[in-house]
């Protein structure tokens, strides 16, 4: 009996240890999150840096004070109308690719899961497949194309590809395979639904927690693609947000507070969800 | 039975009708660009916004000459090597730091708090930095901090212990930099998903370890780690897309590297097709280089973590049964 104690209280030492571990690495991890943010303020208020090579490859970082510290008027003036306009596109091609994106994987993974067709496995096979690789691959050909057709400096082009995204068709479809019952699709049709209604109607709100999550995800992914848009957009009607961060050093300052807005708004809406979302996902039914 | 049969197939048109839209867009903007980049491949293709590929052997040219060309670069050979040594110099810690916590947060025993505040706190630098800019501003703060105390480091340690500066090179450098925001950036998503999945995991299956008096390594390697298979697929995958093809935290040290030591792949493909020469035919060899790196991997990850050896064996079961009762008819 006694040795039995002995043995707990040990277990319980430990515990507390480890719970201590815990807690000081994620307290030192969440403070590190802070960094992008004051170095941010310095970009804006305090001093400038430059990043100056050397000869081994290495760098060294120079901090050159600013001359006088930046005034509210001036600051208030690095919002200025290409910035506006910039980010207006950003939100435009952003917004409508990811609920385009959300829509038709939603409809794709819904349709491997409810109904038994032919090639069913296969297909779910080749979305296993074209997830593992990246579009990027394919970006000569991606640029290409934009050449060809007339389609540089076409906000579209970055909107439409966003419908197939093999990514979110197999995170829905792990979330349909746990929670998908066949008997409220059945019931529905009894009662004289149409198939489209009935995805419409009872099955999107089913599925709200990956909706939510999925969004977050497909929101930072878009709002931070940067490298195919900054090649194809070359005018500066069309460009947006981060492209016009990519290619000019006038506006950036301005811009950068702009980029981080959106992003975190969007969570703050949708992370009540996005823990049951990933959670339930992940049970194999 | 066989009414309701009739009724099934009535409705399985309506899958081939909800994939249409998938399958055209898939066909349009993916399939059609990596078709032509194989074609380009084998093309002379070069200068900017030139669309008008020659196929190689009709211009009187090897086949292969994009090919030979860029496996005989030397900047090929460092950039193949700086990309696997940034995917694994920056994916194991971060599976390490990731699955670790994510055990720890989840323990049973020791009732974390808060774990929804650290959920938001670890996902911020993806939900910020992940937008290119911010990123940056992060590298330009952490090299000042990396300049100040790997030097002072540097100096400490050289007093006692016979450590030269060289040996403390590599903490000062850019490469290393580059893998600690990295890590940073991603461990966060990796994090949340390893959560999800083992918060997935009834929690009967703990209790019955428990009580059989198994340890929290033995747990976690026996239990925890089979049972989110799925997850562990879904994360392992994110990791090599992201690892193989990183190119945006290496790119912000591009024009300040002059030994080349972080040119990762992706990198070098979009240097030769958008920069300089525009050597579009040059960046589709590369291109096709990276994607034959990516079956590879695919290939490898699937062997590992997602076939069922059981589902197998009962298909060719059902397949040896089906063929016997043929033969009996």
């Amino acid at each position: 009996m006694s040795t039995n104690e002995v043995s707990l209280t040990a277990e319980k030492k430990k515990t507390i240890g480890l719970k201590i571990v815990t807690y000081i690495v994620s307290v030192l991890l969440a403070l590190m999150v802070l960094l992008p943010f004051i170095s941010m303020i310095r970009e804006i208020f305090g001093d400038e840096v430059v990043i100056l090579p050397t000869a081994s490859g290495n760098f060294t970082v120079v901090t050159k004070p600013r001359e006088t510290m930046m005034t509210w008027k001036e600051f208030t003036q690095l919002f200025n109308k290409p910035t506006w306009t910039a980010f207006g596109n950003l939100v435009l091609v952003t917004v409508t690719s990811t609920i385009l994106n959300i829509y038709f994987s939603a409809i794709t993974a819904y349709a491997i899961t409810a109904y038994e067709w032919k090639l069913r496995e296969a297909f779910e096979k080749f979305i296993i497949v074209t997830m593992m690789i990246p579009g990027t691959v394919a970006s000569i050909g991606f640029v290409q194309m934009c050449y060809k057709f007339h389609l540089a400096n076409n906000l579209v082009m970055l909107i439409i590809p966003a419908i197939a995204t093999p990514m979110t068709v197999f995170f829905m479809r792990m979330y349909l395979k746990a929670t998908f019952s066949k008997e409220v699709v059945e019931s529905a049709r009894i009662d004289g639904a149409g198939e489209f209604r009935i995805f419409n109607q009872i099955m999107l709100p089913l599925m709200k927690p990956a909706i939510a999550t999925q969004t977050i995800f497909c929101f930072v992914a878009s709002w931070s693609n940067s490298w195919v848009p900054s090649i194809i957009l070359i005018d500066d009607k069309v460009k947006t947000l981060n492209v016009l961060n990519y290619t000019s050093a006038t506006y950036v300052r301005g811009a950068e507070l702009l980029m981080c807005i959106p992003p975190v708004l969007v969570y703050l809406f949708l992370s009540k969800h996005i823990v049951e979302g990933v959670a339930l996902g992940s049970v194999k039914a | 039975m066989r009414n309701k049969n009739h009724i099934e197939r009535h409705y399985t048109k309506w899958g081939y009708f909800f994939i249409i839209p998938f399958v055209v867009v898939f066909l349009a903007f993916n399939f059609w660009p990596l078709a032509s980049t194989l074609y380009y491949a084998f093309c002379d293709l070069k200068h900017a916004g030139n669309t008008h590929p020659d196929f190689l052997p009709s211009i009187g040219k090897p086949l292969f000459k994009n090919f030979t060309e860029v496996l005989k670069a030397k900047y090929f050979h460092s950039a193949l090597k700086n990309s696997f040594f940034f995917f694994l110099a920056s994916t194991i810690p971060e599976w390490l730091l990731a699955f670790w916590l994510a055990a720890m947060m989840t323990d049973r025993r020791m009732r974390i708090k808060g774990r929804f505040i650290w959920k938001t706190a670890f996902f911020f630098p993806k939900l910020i930095a992940g937008t290119a800019l911010a990123g940056s501003l992060l590298i330009q703060f952490i090299s000042i901090v990396a300049n100040g105390t790997g030097y002072s480091v540097a100096a400490f340690a050289m007093n006692g212990f016979g450590i030269t500066a060289d040996d403390m090179k590599f903490f000062t450098s850019v490469q290393f930099i580059i893998i600690v925001v990295s890590i940073f950036m991603h461990f966060g998503i990796t994090f949340i998903y390893a959560v999800a999945g083992i918060t997935g995991i009834p929690v009967e299956t703990f209790e019955a370890a428990e009580i059989d008096g198994a340890t929290r390594t033995s747990i976690f390697f026996r239990i925890t780690l089979p049972c989110i298979k799925p997850m562990l697929f879904f994360i392992t995958v994110v990791s090599v897309v992201d690892g193989i093809g990183m190119y945006d935290l290496p790119s912000y040290f591009g024009s300040f590297d002059t030994t080349r030591s972080n040119l990762t792949l992706m990198m070098y493909m979009q240097n030769q097709a958008f920069q300089g020469s525009y050597a579009y035919d040059k960046a589709s060899a590369i291109s096709l280089i990276i994607l034959g790196i990516y079956i590879i991997l695919a290939v490898i990850i699937y062997f590992i973590l997602l076939r069922d050896k059981d589902e197998i064996q009962l298909k060719k079961l059902i397949r040896q049964e089906r063929r016997e009762l043929k033969k009996g008819i």
